[in-house]
């Protein structure tokens, strides 16, 4: 087990938190899309540690960025800068990394992966379109993140803002791609967002689930492939993965919603 | 400093086993934990064939405590063989093979499986998973079928034979009185406690099958209470587990009796925590100056006897 030290907080408005923490290997390991499993508290209530995806890493620190929606995150949310914790990472299978073209969607705190893997596209020089939606004017501190990337960007919100189509990411995704269905067949997608914006990305049109690559969220026990808790359901065969070990990265072709 | 156990003719170097379910077949652990440095690494329950396991959600946290639902996933016999045995030749620890089956026949067929292998030191059976509908937990519940099983799997099975049990074992005091007539050489308590959760949100119940198990340090009382009222049961050796996260904790079992503890779901969240309990209970008896394990083992019921 590991232990970092939280050198950077910031609360963005009043649900978000972003944590910087020190720990070498982590920082210098983990891609696009893996996570750490990180304790809430010192005391065995809450028993279990919390996923959290990797925001970003620089130099010996990596960023975790999450929304308060429970009682773990909670506890995570009150840590102060010089507060040790005990966590296991860089976990999981990240994102590939090596797409001609790509467009990347997300949602909500679906944010995080993205981030990090706009952020090495654009290291390698990768040409990339990032969607992301927001539902509330709430959720508008998410995309500072992305306004720092000056990157190509189409932004929605589900409630009325200047500036934002006005709808799901995915319903801004498939007017663009309207508009530009011929440059289509070259690029990967890449997702992240809640269930139903995967579940309606699979029945969009003019889409191969398996030319998207998608980054679940689950409930976990242990993140390393013991307990066997996180299933999610093969498709079109019986059984089924796991997040924390056969993902949390996958191609939405494969997984049954 | 020795902490050797004997556990009838399975000899562990230490008294501190990880338990079947939370340390997978050995590799999934191993970046974490020196398998070497504990007594015995259990493998995830297995059967002949595949078994795809119940449906998500699995798992729900309680305080102190997690409840589980997994339904005994596991990818059989033959993969295992592929996969995780020549993994496990690379060490010299104890490996216990744990089993399931849904009949008294596929019991048997892989424990025979599992007895024809050179590298499984000991056959721990499962009649105590509740979260299945046959096998499991139904063949503790009825005293006749049970011992119908321990009879069958004891004449084919030459390594020590351990059965591991849960809370609500049927006619539990016949049964262990026919577990040493038959020569079953280890038990094994307890498994989860069969428990409930509701979804009060959406006016459900948390878990498809409605009860799962209930783990962590939340049961260890009860379960250290179990493990006492059977050590006082029978003459055969036990190993103790429910809820121990600590040395104390599992110095807690072994002064009741315990021959050995199994960690099991503190293995969840520290996957390293075998080591810091083998440390401590050997600081505690250099401590308490007690020269071997087998000094301290049952020694609050002599005391106290």
């Amino acid at each position: 087990m590991k232990k970092a030290k939280i050198v950077k907080k910031k609360f963005l408005g009043t649900s978000f938190v972003e944590l910087w923490l020190e720990e070498n290997d982590i920082a210098r390991l983990a891609c696009p899309g893996q996570f750490v499993m990180i304790s809430a508290g010192s005391t065995y209530d809450p028993f279990l540690k919390r996923p959290l995806g990797i925001l970003s890493c620089q130099e010996n620190y990596f960023g975790l960025l999450f929304d308060i929606v429970g009682r773990g995150t909670k506890i995570l949310s009150q840590l102060e800068i010089g507060d040790q914790v005990d966590l296991l990472g860089p976990l999981g299978n990240g994102f590939s990394l090596n797409p001609k073209e790509a467009l990347l969607i997300g949602g909500g705190r679906g944010l995080v992966p993205l981030y990090f893997l706009a952020q090495i596209f654009t290291s390698k020089k990768i040409p990339f379109q990032f969607f992301f939606g927001i539902r509330n004017q709430e959720e508008k501190v998410l995309i500072d993140y992305l306004s720092e990337l000056s990157i190509p960007m189409v932004l929605s919100c589900q409630e009325q803002l200047s500036n934002y189509y006005c709808g799901t990411v995915l319903d801004a995704f498939e007017d663009w791609l309207h508009h530009h269905s011929q440059s289509k067949p070259a690029q990967k997608i890449y997702a992240c967002g809640p269930q139903g914006m995967f579940q309606a990305l699979s029945k969009m049109e003019d889409i191969i689930p398996n030319q998207i690559e998608v980054s679940l969220e689950s409930r976990m026990g242990c993140g390393y492939g013991v307990c066997l808790s996180c299933a999610v359901k093969k498709k079109g065969l019986p059984g089924y993965f796991h997040v924390c070990k056969d993902g949390p990265v996958f191609r939405l072709g494969e997984i049954e919603l | 400093m020795n902490l050797q156990v004997h556990l009838g003719n399975l000899t562990l170097s230490n008294p501190v086993i990880l338990a079947s379910g939370t340390a997978g077949y050995g590799r999934e652990i191993a970046p974490y934990l020196d398998l070497d440095r504990i007594g015995a690494l259990t493998l995830k329950g297995i059967s002949s064939t595949p078994w795809v396991g119940n449906p998500p959600p699995r798992i729900h946290e309680t305080y102190a405590g997690i409840m589980n639902s997994i339904g005994l996933e596991n990818k059989g016999f033959d993969r295992f063989l592929r996969e995780d045995l020549p993994f496990l030749e690379n060490f010299q620890t104890r490996i216990i093979a744990n089993i399931w089956g849904k009949t008294i026949e596929e019991y048997s067929d892989i424990a025979k499986k599992m007895n024809g292998l050179e590298r499984i030191d000991a056959i721990e059976v499962n009649v105590s998973c509740p979260n299945i509908e046959q096998g499991g937990e139904s063949f503790s519940c009825n005293s006749q079928i049970l011992c119908q099983l321990i009879q069958n799997l004891r004449q084919k099975i030459q390594k020590p034979l351990i059965f591991k049990l849960g809370p609500n074992t049927d006619d539990l005091d016949n049964v262990l009185l026919f577990m040493e007539k038959e020569g079953v050489d280890i038990l094994s308590i307890t498994n989860t406690y069969p428990a409930l959760a509701v979804d009060v949100e959406n006016q459900s119940f948390i878990f498809s099958r409605k009860t799962a198990g209930l783990s962590g340090p939340a049961i260890k009382p009860l379960a250290l209470k179990l493990v006492y009222d059977v050590i006082q049961k029978t003459r055969l050796p036990i190993i103790g587990m429910g809820g121990i996260m600590k040395a104390e904790d599992a110095l807690e079992y072994l002064l009741i009796g315990a021959q050995a503890v199994a960690l099991g779901s503190v293995n969840l969240v520290d996957p390293s925590a075998a080591v810091q309990i083998i440390d401590g209970i050997e600081a505690y008896l250099i401590q308490k100056n007690i020269f071997g394990i087998n000094d301290l083992i049952g020694k609050v019921r002599e005391v106290w006897r």
